[in-house]
């Protein structure tokens, strides 16, 4: 990894070009989703707890999420505090201190996703190989939702949050956020068979999400398309409203057991939330983008480190021009 | 004009999205979504989600079952019937005990067959009298079932004590049990539970695991007689799972006791009566005809005859009824000299508190019963042997007995 990778602010604000490039980046958006990522971790303790509950932690494993969620999202909040008092020193989050907590958590986010992933496959469909057997798996994708977050603590740390390619990582997280979204809504709903035609709600909202995004780095487009992100959105973080009062009605209503097993038990209270959580990265995505480069995807200007100023293919981002990206140490 | 390919990209992707998820849920078989509530869709797989891991003999035997295939969820059968305590379970909503009544929201003309049965309450009865039912069950039961419910409790359990009537007495015949919820009965002691197999309950060995031993030895006799060394020798080729509505002799080219019992063989019709084709009371010390012994006896021999000539049938039938008369003279007679050392104070009114008593139980309780039920069920050996050689016997013995027992009574009286 480079200088610039790691966020040396003396690489990046010397000789290396990115001294231009920090005049168009918006410093504020890495903070944010780096702050978005500690919030969603330290969320994930109670999700996890919640999901893990209804299984009574059959398995010791089944802490690990729990706990590995607590623990990054302390390390990460205190980086953040850490890199916030020393602002005025030029402390940046995911430089010092805050790049091994950082690789820590996000790599550690990486392996407990992927292994989670593998567990709640096993734990049924491995086994049988049916369609049933995977609706009523336990919700294989919801780990990933760890690996995701992961990516987004490593991305600072290897891509120089002033570049387009940064804003365009975080885009492409909130896509298969979006994705992931799309296959939860779709075997949870199916564990009802649809009985509720208002189900198909989410799975064609997520469809939408997963289409514009995919459009956005695979297609040429104009302001009004990447205008139109925010109507998609939007419509995320309402479908999430939506669905989260859907999902919590009826352990409200319902009388007669204690609140604790009316939360655990039922529709998942929070899962809709994350079509409002995945919205919210999309905007900071979006809104960095926009700030950085004109619609379309062409630069504004050249991209630091590149030489010529000429962009690059990213590798792994679709479509994204690579200005200022760094290659990974 | 700058974005159209995005925009259809978007459009393409979204679509291609939504009508691979419709797929998928038209990919799933119908028995799991086609479920009158969300509940009951749920409960085609999220149950055996927890419990392949808990109980997974559970789930392997019902996904082998007839109920299985044919889409009835756990749901269905664990979900509280009117009356029934509720408990909430990882979000579904369960009875707290599953009774007949479960059974019978969906075979309801098989649990009013069985309602009629000695099956049903005066199975439970003959252990506890009527105590444990309710007027209504007991007049139910005695309408079919004189004196078999409104009786006191078994004389004998009382003296055994709780311990023996729990673990012993109960597992049969709870069969006939009365629920909190009003119903009666259990059906799972013959259809087993999460199998509830037809073919189980057909099996000779299901009915075996009560009616055995020397009190009621049916099973025995059974596997001593030409039907079930028939059944023993041909099971494997036989259809044992076939509807019940459409049994026929191909499937079942030899009988168990369902068959005889229970069974619409070739279009006759079927009955959770077990005891409608009886003719008499056999296990009664001294044999009656039972007050449908024509009907009875009808209906057993148009099922006889789907094997036998009529004539053949008839004959049988005949020389069975010989043994019941034969037998019943003996029990008579022994019972008139019980009565007699009564009468003459030579026994105390108290029940088995004297050996002579227990000899008197077992010689009408055991051999009797056993000479008779080999007479009707084909056990030669059983008629002889194990029936009139032990009824000769214990006559002898009780006559000895009952001169030994005068002999000193008069001895006692004279001092």
């Amino acid at each position: 990894m480079s200088a610039a990778g790691r966020g040396d602010s003396a690489a990046v604000g010397s000789g290396s070009g990115s001294g231009t490039e920090a005049a168009d980046g918006p410093p504020g958006f890495p903070l944010l989703v780096e702050a978005f990522a500690a919030a969603n971790l330290g969320f994930l303790v109670l999700d996890t707890w919640l999901a893990h509950e209804t299984n009574r932690f059959a398995r010791t494993a089944e802490w690990t999420p729990v706990i590995f969620a607590a623990a990054g999202a302390a390390a990460l909040a205190v980086n953040l505090l850490r890199a916030w008092l020393g602002r005025r020193r030029g402390a940046r989050f995911q430089e010092g201190a805050g790049r091994p907590i950082g690789l820590a958590v996000g790599w550690g986010g990486i392996l407990v996703g992927a292994t989670g992933l593998v567990l709640h496959l096993t734990s049924r469909f491995f086994e049988a190989l049916t369609l049933r057997s995977l609706v009523y798996s336990a919700p294989f994708v919801a780990p990933l939702a760890f690996t995701g977050l992961g990516f987004l603590v490593l991305l600072p740390r290897m891509v120089d949050v002033r570049s387009e390619t940064w804003s365009r990582w975080v885009l492409f997280l909130a896509l298969g956020g979006f994705a992931g979204n799309f296959v939860l809504s779709l075997t949870d709903h199916a564990q009802n068979g649809f009985f509720q035609p208002v189900e198909w709600i989410p799975v064609a909202s997520a469809a939408i999400a997963v289409g514009y995004l995919t459009a956005l780095f695979a297609a040429p487009h104009g302001p009004g398309f990447r205008r139109a992100g925010w109507w998609v959105l939007g419509l995320q973080a309402l479908v999430g409203a939506v669905g989260f009062v859907l999902h919590a009605l009826p352990a409200l209503r319902e009388a007669g057991e204690p609140l604790l097993y009316r939360v655990v038990y039922g529709p998942p209270k929070f899962a809709p939330l994350l079509f409002a959580d995945l919205a919210v990265l999309g905007g900071l995505g979006l809104a960095a983008l926009g700030r950085r480069a004109p619609a379309g995807g062409r630069p504004a200007r050249a991209a630091p480190g590149a030489s010529g100023g000429r962009a690059e293919a990213s590798p792994g981002v679709p479509g994204s021009a690579a200005r200022g990206e760094v290659s990974p140490g | 004009m700058r974005s159209f390919r995005a925009v259809f990209l978007t459009v393409v992707v979204a679509v291609a999205l939504v009508v691979v998820a419709v797929l998928f849920h038209m990919r799933r078989p119908s028995v799991e979504t086609a479920q009158p509530t969300a509940a009951r869709v749920r409960a085609t797989g999220k149950c055996a989600s927890c419990h392949e891991e808990e109980t997974s003999a559970m789930v392997a035997e019902y996904e082998k079952s007839r109920h299985a295939e044919r889409g009835v969820t756990c749901l269905d059968c664990h979900a509280p019937a009117p009356g029934q305590d509720s408990l909430a379970h990882r979000g579904f909503t369960i009875a707290t005990h599953l009774t007949a009544k479960n059974c019978a929201s969906c075979h309801a003309d098989e649990y009013r067959q069985f309602l009629r049965s000695r099956h049903a309450a005066p199975a439970f009865a003959a252990i506890h009298g009527a105590a444990p039912f309710t007027d209504e069950e007991v007049a139910f039961a005695e309408r079919f079932h004189p004196g078999a419910v409104k009786r006191p409790p078994n004389a004998l359990a009382a003296l055994e004590g709780d311990t023996a009537i729990q673990s012993g007495c109960e597992s049969c015949h709870s069969i006939g049990r009365p629920n909190a919820d009003g119903s009666i009965g259990s059906c799972t002691d013959c259809h087993t539970r999460h199998a509830a197999s037809v073919a189980i309950a057909r099996g000779p060995r299901t009915c075996g695991q009560c009616h055995m031993g020397p009190d009621h030895s049916q099973i025995e006799i059974y596997e001593e007689s030409r039907h079930g060394i028939l059944f023993r020798a041909q099971q494997s080729s036989m259809n044992l799972s076939a509807d019940p509505a459409d049994l026929t002799t191909a499937d079942m080219p030899v009988p168990t006791c369902a068959t005889c019992h229970m069974s619409g063989l070739d279009n006759l019709d079927v009955t959770h009566d077990v005891t409608e084709r009886l003719s008499w009371w056999l296990f009664a010390p001294v044999s009656e005809k039972r007050p449908s012994y024509e009907r009875g006896q009808a209906a057993m021999q148009s099922l006889c005859d789907r094997c036998h000539t009529d004539a053949h049938t008839k004959a049988f039938y005949a020389k069975a009824e010989k043994v019941v008369a034969a037998t019943n003279a003996r029990i008579s007679a022994a019972s008139a000299l019980m009565d007699s050392l009564h009468a003459e104070g030579v026994l105390t009114p108290a029940p088995f508190d004297e050996p002579i008593e227990f000899q008197y139980f077992d010689m009408w309780h055991y051999y009797g019963r056993t000479a008779k039920h080999g007479a009707f069920m084909g056990g030669a050996d059983f008629v002889q042997w194990h029936g009139n050689y032990e009824l000769l016997h214990t006559m002898t013995e009780l006559r000895t007995e009952a001169r030994e027992l005068r002999r000193e009574h008069a001895a006692s009286a004279g001092r």
